[in-house]
């Protein structure tokens, strides 16, 4: 029931939305056409500008994914993870999510084709994917858009909501279909 | 930090594929410079279908033994080389084998002997099979990176329009004052009626949704109008690191992507994951916002206005 109703919600979303903004808006004599328009053309200038940002973030991954280094990463944290209680396929997903978005996207397919979608395993694996959103991409969108190069605490912040994120992903996993 | 984070990612990354590579020389993983043993029938004047055991195939490369079937290949066969084409089920080795050597689809071997129905080959030299790789990513990275931000033009511009429409019609204020007991909380430094907040909530109530193309455009317009209130150009403001791991923590009612690729997978239950993945979101979030306000404070990451601006800043 909850889920049907959060589907039809998620498609019916957008068309609400556009009707209700542009309709709104016409109500309150704003002259649509135009005030669409001139909101539009922060579009190319925003995605310009973060370009840079993106290639420095991006190069940077691809180089460690391309490496094999995050094997490296795995087979040092193993241990931790069998102490936590994490299956040690679901390792490499909880370290790529961060990183990569369609990395961790391929990888929780793979995991799900071989271990089947319904298993413990698999679901952990898309809960983990569901759990978070792609930490470095997100920062170097979103400060790239604003020309900020000192983030401060941001990659700290990010990272720990990350970690909670895949630790809650395997607390919930384990007390619903626990194994 | 993202400075320290960034070059280890580099610097690790180059150590590792260099370490690998000097491992895989000095063990000679790829056994360069040995003959490789298939089986073969022909099958018309320049084709054939060659084959290996496993067994064959694991013992000759020195990794352990899981498999006991046989594999066999269709071949281009001329007179001093093949072409071997490869399949889903060709080991990995093969697979890095072909890749390193330009086409993932099939091995060029140069035929040393032959003898009855065995044939003597030499598989291409193979080596420095990670430092290629980092190569490739490089180049394949920077213009993904690009295609990423030309392909946000479209959206972007689109529901920027649409937000504009709302900031003029006096809509995102409306919406800014329902959430204000919320906002005011979690962005302290925000004055409440501020145009900031409209877009903070339209991103996150668009992330929600999972409607992570509008969420974006949302997003960036928020981010803009926190740096119109940041007194520091090209440093980041305590709101916009709040609001940046409220963001990173993917709060959604809907986790789209997952379900669609659970479906495609053929789960018997795909939406399973909705409330799981709502308690992992939601504890990521606040733990996000927690850890935000605690290390705001810390005098390492303490907002300081008298750091120097950065270059591009300074120089204009």
């Amino acid at each position: 029931m909850i889920k049907d109703i959060l589907q039809a919600l998620s498609i019916i979303a957008i068309p609400l939305i556009i009707a209700v903004f542009v309709i709104y808006a016409a109500r309150k004599k704003v002259p649509v056409y135009e005030s669409f328009v001139s909101g539009a053309k922060g579009g190319f200038e925003v995605a310009i500008k973060i370009i840079p940002y993106l290639v420095a973030m991006l190069v940077a991954i691809g180089i460690f994914r391309a490496s094999g280094a995050m094997s490296i990463f795995v087979g040092a944290l193993s241990p931790l993870a069998h102490l936590i209680g994490m299956p040690p396929e679901a390792l490499p997903m909880a370290l790529l999510r961060p990183l990569s978005g369609s990395g961790s996207l391929g990888l929780m397919t793979d995991i799900m084709k071989r271990y089947g979608p319904d298993s413990f395993i698999g679901v952990l694996v898309s809960t983990m994917y569901g759990s978070s959103e792609t930490t470095f991409y997100v920062i170097a969108v979103y400060f790239g858009a604003v020309n900020i190069y000192r983030t401060r605490h941001a990659v700290a912040a990010g990272l720990i909501a990350d970690a909670v994120g895949m630790l809650g992903a395997l607390l919930i996993c384990r007390i619903l279909f626990g194994s | 930090m993202l400075n320290y984070v960034w070059l280890g990612l580099i610097v690790i990354g180059v150590l590792a594929a260099a370490g690998s590579d000097i491992y895989d020389a000095s063990t000679n993983r790829y056994r360069n410079g040995e003959q490789f043993e298939l089986q073969y029938d022909s099958t018309s004047a320049n084709a054939a279908v060659v084959s290996y055991s496993r067994q064959y195939f694991d013992k000759f490369y020195g990794v352990q033994i899981e498999a006991t079937d046989t594999l066999s290949f269709p071949a281009a066969i001329t007179n001093n080389s093949m072409q071997i084409k490869l399949g889903d089920k060709t080991p990995e080795l093969w697979q890095t084998v072909a890749k390193t050597a330009d086409n993932p689809k099939e091995i060029t071997a140069t035929i040393v002997k032959r003898s009855g129905k065995s044939l003597f080959i030499l598989l291409p030299v193979t080596n420095l099979v990670r430092t290629k790789a980092v190569l490739d990513a490089v180049i394949s990275y920077s213009s993904l990176a690009v295609e990423i931000a030309i392909g946000l033009i479209g959206v972007m511009a689109f529901w920027l329009g649409i937000m504009k429409l709302a900031e003029d019609s006096g809509l995102i204020k409306i919406i800014a004052r329902m959430m204000r007991p919320i906002m005011t909380r979690i962005f302290p430094e925000i004055p409440p009626d501020h145009p900031a907040i409209g877009a903070m909530i339209m991103n996150i109530a668009a992330n929600m949704l999972g409607l992570s193309n509008a969420a974006t455009p949302f997003g960036l317009r928020a981010m803009e109008e926190l740096d119109s209130l940041n007194p520091q150009k090209g440093t980041a403001t305590n709101a916009m690191v709040t609001f940046l791991a409220i963001n990173t923590a993917g709060l959604t009612l809907i986790p789209a992507t997952a379900i669609a690729v659970r479906a495609a997978i053929g789960s018997k239950d795909p939406t399973i994951i909705l409330l799981t993945s709502f308690f992992g979101a939601g504890l990521a979030t606040i733990a996000g916002i927690a850890a935000a306000k605690i290390l705001q404070r810390l005098k390492v990451y303490r907002f300081d206005k008298t750091t120097p601006e950065s270059p591009e800043v300074r120089g204009k």
